[in-house]
């Protein structure tokens, strides 16, 4: 038996408007991104990524989305992500656009790589901060998510434990 | 005595050319088929044909491809593209899917392709032998 070899390409979504942020879910996303993959690359492409994509993962939040697709035409996906320009969910339709954060070959290296991600963007929000009260608050932060993750994780990635409780 | 310059060598009749990398260029003849008794596109609506074409399958990538029309005949509705040697299969299979203009049935043939001109100044499938 062979495996069907998928990319999850893992992105942010970046928008100015706030209210954005509901409009982020399954059906918007995927409907988006395939219009764009349709005007780029025309109906070759899209049946090219149509294959076996689907939105994985979504975090609202934190404006998180989690591709698949294909390994043999994840390119096409990726070339096409650039031309996503707008949101459209319940009739309203919010400008953003979507900022490819890291292509992996499984969940697993894409959730390695988040981690790893917003962790450092804590670090710099920490240095960025203006006043005493936020500075705390990040401090706090910090601290929470490298003991959840020692709590939550102790099963699933050991290896890296002993690393990040430091 | 001195002796005279030796003359200059004659031009060389022909010259040899050895093309070791691909070819940059892909050329196709192509034949154009409409029902009888419509509109014949122009030569501008021909070309405009093609990006449609291309861009129906391809997208905006496929529609930015480089393709040229060398010669257009309305009259016999043939025409030569010429397409940078990647975009050849892009270019092939948009024409072959591409299926009515002008809200009418039409076709492409693509007669001949080669990557060079200079091929498609005759076709061995049209001679007629005794």
């Amino acid at each position: 038996m062979v495996r069907f070899k998928n990319r999850y390409v893992l992105c942010e979504v970046v928008s100015e408007d706030p209210r954005c942020r509901q409009c982020i879910e399954d059906r918007a996303v995927g409907l988006a991104v395939r219009e764009a993959i349709a005007r780029a690359h025309g109906d070759y492409g899209l049946a090219c990524c149509s294959v076996s994509f689907t939105v994985k993962y979504l975090n609202a939040y934190t404006g998180t989305v989690l591709l698949r697709c294909r390994k043999d035409f994840y390119r096409l996906l990726c070339s096409a992500l650039p031309f996503v320009r707008q949101l459209e969910s319940r009739n309203q339709r919010y400008p953003c656009f979507f900022n490819t954060l890291h292509v992996g070959g499984t969940i697993r290296t894409c959730q390695k790589f988040l981690i790893q991600y917003n962790r450092r963007q804590l670090l710099t929000l920490l240095q960025n901060c203006t006043n005493e009260e936020e500075r705390r608050s990040i401090r706090q932060s910090v601290l929470s998510c490298s003991l959840t993750e020692e709590q939550s994780q102790s099963g699933d990635e050991e290896d890296d434990d002993d690393t990040e409780t430091d | 005595m001195a002796r005279a310059d030796p003359p200059p060598p004659p031009p060389a009749a022909f010259e040899r050319r050895v093309l070791r990398s691909a070819a940059e260029h892909h050329y196709l003849r192509v034949r154009l088929e409409l029902p009888d008794g419509g509109a014949r596109p122009s030569a501008a609506q021909f070309k405009q044909l093609v990006v449609t074409a291309l861009r129906e399958l391809h997208g905006e990538v496929g529609a930015a491809l480089p393709v040229d029309v060398l010669t257009y005949e309305e009259k016999t509705l043939s025409a030569i593209l010429r397409v940078t040697s990647s975009g050849l299969v892009k270019l092939w299979s948009a024409l072959t899917l591409l299926g009515f203009y002008q809200n009418r049935r039409c076709a492409f043939r693509v007669l001949q392709t080669s990557p060079f001109l200079l091929a498609l100044s005759g076709n061995s499938r049209e001679l007629v032998l005794d």
